[in-house]
This record gives structure tokens, sequence and C-alpha cells, in this order.
């Protein structure tokens, strides 16, 4: 419970930052209100505090801890934590201008995590329609538009605790600093059909991939700070600080290393809120000749398939595919010698999950989600399997929009391997498992009125 | 009541029935009756109307007026909206509010304006502005009733954004005299689009990013 009053503690100065705005824009606002014919400024927030009671079962100790573990907790973490609290606050600031910032605090997963930081911050502009088009332009640090799984307030998931193993890693490696465009469109007066577009270019995210590669796919809730320096798995090679110009082992995934702008674009198809499908492309387009602040460019680009269907009877069907390749410059040979950053490799990522979920009654929803995930080496047969599994996540939540839910949750991943023999000196399969009861509070600005 | 007490005064109803391809009824379809003889007037011109919103949606969906009315745009939500239209009939735009902050706006051209929302996506209303004081929309039955029109030639319209602009039923003629109340049944040819579903209650999945 310390845990919880130090978060608690750290939220608060965000929190009366927020308020204090807040009320400037309010007051604001009074004075427009007497000129009836002008708008009013409004800003909105939600504030969540997550908790959790947790009951973690696996071979390796936590990532967020340096650990091999695909889980966010290992069994020293056994008992209640406190698993984020944050506050996502919208200001709008003038009509079709809105401010966002998402300002979070997580307790685990590297020594300055304990502290408030930004998960998302930036300026959304939607000029009014002049035609059926729908433009929208947002800049700053933002999620790209993938995941269908991450719709609450600071990117939380209705559905249950962890996220899939792609949205995972889209917080944990993904979040381009840059604009965005993106435009949407009914094909024609009174239709439900939509099309969207959508593109951007950014900076940062030269890293991404590196967490992926050497820790594997991770199933969990905690999504990477803007300055976060996450740790990273105690591979002995990088005990030689000259390798890597460091001695630490960690990772800050949203750093940019060349200097070139990457990119990401998609299109979307909509019927009603029935039917959803889309289609992107991401890159980030990093050098992995590239060295820069401790950390090297790694090459990431996927695509990316996700659709969404509302069924009868309150249930829906969500599913995401992500397939892709990093390169990058290892230091390693499957001989286990010690050699410089020159071999330059390009690894498979791949991953996908489907999730069937039911609401009833609008407070009782049953999720259950089937991942598979894979990083792969095909290029030198045989093929390299750096991690390769499965997951099956089973979820029931108890909610009540705007004030608390209770979720349920139970989770069994099982991977598999090969390099980790030679890297870690550590087992190659693993089944790991946990159950979660977790409890989120939430004030929100929609209810105080 | 309006009968019995303007005995001297000739005019009776028309009764509308309108119908999918399949024969099943339609909800929510615009009904208007257009004099063809300028003798039939004498509404006392046209009165106020809201288009309501509430829980994020445009009530009424569908909202008829004559034109010239005023229409006021409440807000009775606890989040802002920021309702605009870009169609022909009627370009505006009612910046960020919440409670009834703006004056009424005046709907002088006759058609189709469109009502959305800069801030929620999934907000749609619609608005049909005509030129006549006898309009009406069907009940969930496919029932409508344009009372008490005095005697006269009429063409006698349907509209709903779900039909496609050619599957329309054309206008029908149609006499009104002797004080007897004429039935009409209108019959869309092609599929009607679905209805548009407002975001009443929670849904199973996301449509929109928070
Ligand atoms: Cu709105």
């Amino acid at each position: 419970m310390g845990q919880i009053l130090n978060a608690l503690r750290s939220i608060a100065l965000p929190a009366l930052a927020a308020a204090a705005l807040g009320t400037a824009v309010q007051g604001r606002a009074a004075d427009e209100a007497a000129a009836p014919t002008r708008s009013a400024g409004r800003h909105d927030f939600s504030i969540q505090i997550d908790t959790a009671w947790n009951v973690p079962s696996s071979p390796f100790s936590a990532w967020v801890e340096g650990g091999l573990g695909k889980l966010r907790y290992d069994e020293s973490d056994r008992g209640l934590n406190a698993a984020r609290i944050f506050v996502d606050y919208r200001a709008r600031l003038k009509p079709g201008l809105t401010a966002r910032i998402v300002a979070d605090h997580v307790g685990d997963g590297g020594a300055d995590a304990d502290g408030v930081d930004v998960g998302e911050a930036y300026l959304e502009w939607r000029p009014v329609p002049t035609s059926a088009n729908r433009h929208r332009l947002r800049t700053g640090a933002f999620y790209p538009p993938l995941s269908l799984e991450n719709g609450g307030p600071g990117w939380s998931s209705p559905f249950g605790v962890s996220f899939s193993a792609i949205n995972t890693w889209l917080g944990e490696e993904i979040r381009p600093i840059g604009v965005e465009w993106s435009m949407r469109r009914r094909t024609r007066l009174g239709s439900p059909q939509e099309i969207g577009v959508f593109a951007a270019g950014f900076y940062g995210n030269d890293p991404a991939g590196t967490l992926l590669f050497w820790r594997g796919w991770s199933l969990h809730d905690r999504q990477t700070r803007l300055h976060d320096r996450l740790p990273m798995p105690p591979l002995p090679l990088w005990s030689d600080g000259a390798i890597v110009g460091h001695e630490e082992q960690w990772l800050e995934p949203f750093d940019e290393i060349d200097g070139k702008p990457g990119g990401y674009a998609g299109v979307e198809w909509r019927y009603g809120r029935r039917a959803l499908v889309q289609l992107s492309r991401y890159d980030n387009r990093a050098d992995p000749y590239a060295f820069s602040g401790g950390q090297w460019g790694w090459h990431t680009r996927f695509n990316h398939l996700s659709a969404q269907l509302a069924l009868p009877r309150g249930f829906g069907l969500i599913a995401q595919w992500l397939d892709g390749s990093t390169d990058w410059l290892t230091a390693t040979t499957p001989d286990g010698r010690h050699t410089p950053f020159t071999e330059h490799v390009e690894d498979t990522l791949e991953a996908k999950y489907v999730m069937l979920t039911r609401l009833v009654r609008d407070a009782h929803r049953v999720s259950l989600r089937y991942d598979g995930f894979e990083v792969r080496r095909d290029e030198a047969p045989p093929q390299l399997v750096a991690d390769s599994g499965r997951a099956w996540t089973l979820a029931y939540r108890y909610e009540r929009p705007a004030l608390f839910d209770v979720t349920v949750e139970w989770q069994q991943i099982g991977s598999r391997r090969d390099l980790w023999p030679f890297l870690y000196g550590a087992q190659p399969r693993a089944r790991e498992r946990i159950l979660s009861v977790g409890v989120v509070l939430r004030l929100d600005s929609s209810r105080l009125r | 009541m309006l009968l019995g007490a303007l005995p001297a005064l000739a005019c009776a109803d028309i009764a509308v029935t309108v119908l999918d391809a399949d024969g099943a009824p339609v909800g929510d379809v615009a009904v208007y009756a257009v004099p063809r003889t300028t003798a039939a007037t004498g509404s006392a011109g046209p009165a106020a109307a809201v288009m309501d919103q509430a829980d994020s949606a445009f009530v009424p969906h569908l909202l008829v007026v004559e034109a010239g009315t005023y229409i006021e745009f409440p807000n009775n939500d606890t989040v802002s909206h920021h309702v605009y239209s870009f169609s022909d009939a009627k370009r505006f735009e009612l910046p960020l509010y919440k409670g009834n902050l703006h004056p009424p706006l005046r709907f002088d051209t006759p058609g189709v304006v469109v009502l959305g929302c800069n801030i929620h996506d999934g907000m749609l209303g619609y608005i049909l502005v005509v030129d006549t004081p006898w309009f009406t929309v069907t009940n969930a039955a496919g029932e409508a009733r344009l009372p008490a029109l005095p005697d006269g030639d009429y063409a006698v319209h349907v509209w709903t954004p779900r039909a496609r602009a050619g599957d329309l039923p054309r206008p029908r003629q149609t006499n009104v005299s002797d004080g007897s109340a004429r039935e009409l049944r209108f019959r869309f040819e092609g599929k009607l689009m679905p209805a548009h579903e407002d975001r009443h209650g929670r849904s199973t999945l996301t449509w929109d990013r928070y």
C-alpha cells in the first residue's frame, strides 16, 4: 500500500496542474457565455487508479526487473501491486483544437520509474468539415491508430487486465513523435459505410525491436512513458561495456538515433458500428549502422491488418495481425563467440490474436483471447527461433462506467526460445501463468456535472 | 377537434403507409404534402422546432420543418458538442457548447441538412426542410397521418436518408375534397440502408477511441 500512497502523491502535481488549467479554461468560458454567440472552452479528464492482486507463476523473474519473463510480475510480486495511476486530460482550446496529455505513474520498470511521466501528448486539430471529408491533424507524441483493444482512457483496455502481444509491444516500443493526418468520410449520404485514410511522419522509435528480440514478446499492461529507461535482460555479452559504449543494460525505445524520419500509413473501412477493417504499414526507417547515445538503430517495419465485428446478443470479435521484420547489427555468433557489432541480420516479427468478447446487461463482460507470436531468423537455415509461443487469456469484468471495474483474469503463456541456453544459460521452453484480480477506480469529468 | 370547432372549413386527412421492398413497414420516414393549388395555404407560419442532443445523439434523428422555421439546438449532455452542417440547404457551425448557448437558427431553403458533431464522429442527424406546413414522420408501424388538409390537390412525398436517391418512391398526386380521408401506400424499390445506430448505452466493441 505504501507504493500506492507514493504514487498518489506523485500524481497529485499533474492533477493539480490539470485542475488549474481547467479552472482557467472554465473562467474564460464564463466570460464567453456573456456573449452567447461565442463558443465555450472546455476540458475533460479521466483519472484512473489501477491496482491488481496477482498470483504469477514463472521460471523467470519479471522483465520489468531485467528478467526474462513475459509477465510484468514474477513470483516475488505475489500480492497487491499498484499497476498504474494516470490522468488523461483534454483541453478544448478552441473549436476544433484540442490538447491531450496522458500523465502516468507506474511503479516498476527501471530505476527512475518512480515518478510521473507523459505517455502521450499532442495537439489535435479538426477543422469543421466543408464537405463529406472529415480531416484530422495531430502533432506531438501519440500512438499510431492501430490497436482495436486499447480504446479506453490512457490507452487502457476495456476487455481485461493484460493486452495482446501485439498491443503490449506497441505500448512498450512504439510511440511516434511527429505529425499525423487522417481523413474519414461516408461513401454517400445516409450510408453507414465509411472509408478512412491516415498517414504520418515521425521521429524517434529507432531502437524499437530491441526488446522484442532480446526478451521476446510479452503480455501485460505496462506502457512505456516517453522518458522511461527500460531494463534489458542480463545478456552476458554486454557485460563488456566497450561493445555498446556503456555498462548498463537498458533501452530508451523512443530515441532518435540516425536523424532520419520514419512513417506509417493505412486505410480503413467501416460499416456503422458493425464492422471495421484496417490495413496499414509502419516503418521506422532506422539505420541499423547508426549508433547514438548508447543505442543502435533497429530498422523495424511491419504490415498490420485488423478487423472487428459486432455480432448479435452482445458478442463481438476482434483480430489483429502483425507481420514484419527488423534489421540490426548483432555481436553474437551462433557458436557463442564474441564479435563486434558488425553482423547485419534480419529477423522476422510476427504476432496475431483473436478475441471473442461478450457484454451482458451493460455491466458484465467476458473475453477470451488467443495470442500467437514469433521472432525468428529465416535467412540462415536451420531456422533460428528467438521466440515462439502462444497464450490463452480469459477475463471476466464487472464494470460501472466512469466509476470502477473489477476484473478477474487468468492467463497462460507457453513459449520456446532456442537461443536462450547459450545467451542466458536459461531453459529454452517455459510455461508462465498468472491469475490477476484487477481493481480500477475511475474519476471521470463527465460525472462531475 | 379542429373539425368540430370549424365545421365550415372543408378539410380531410391523408393517411400514409410506407413499406420497404419486402413489404415490411418503415418507420422514421418523412411524409409531406405540397399543395398544387395556391388556395391551399393558410398556416399561421412556421413554428419553432428543437433538435436536441442527448446521450451523444441527435434527437430526433430526423427532424422535418417548414422553410422559415427557427430551430434550437440545445445540448443536454454533460459533454460538449460542436454541431455543424456542410449541406447546401444550410451551412452552419455551433462551436463547442453545452446547454442553450446558441440562439435558434432559421432554416429557409428547402432541402436536406446533414448534421454532424466535430467532436463525436458517430453523431449523425438530419433536418429536412420542406416548402409546406403539412408534414410528419412515420411511426414504427410505417404509418403517418397528415391531419386536416384543406380541400385541394397535393403532391405527397416521402423521404428517408436510408434510401438511395433513385430508390425514393415518386411523389403521389392526390385530391382532398368532401372531407373524406385519403389513404396512400408507398413502397421503396431498392434495399434500404440500415438505420443509423446511435450510441445509446454501451457497446461491446470500441468504435471511437477515447
Ligand atoms: Cu458531440
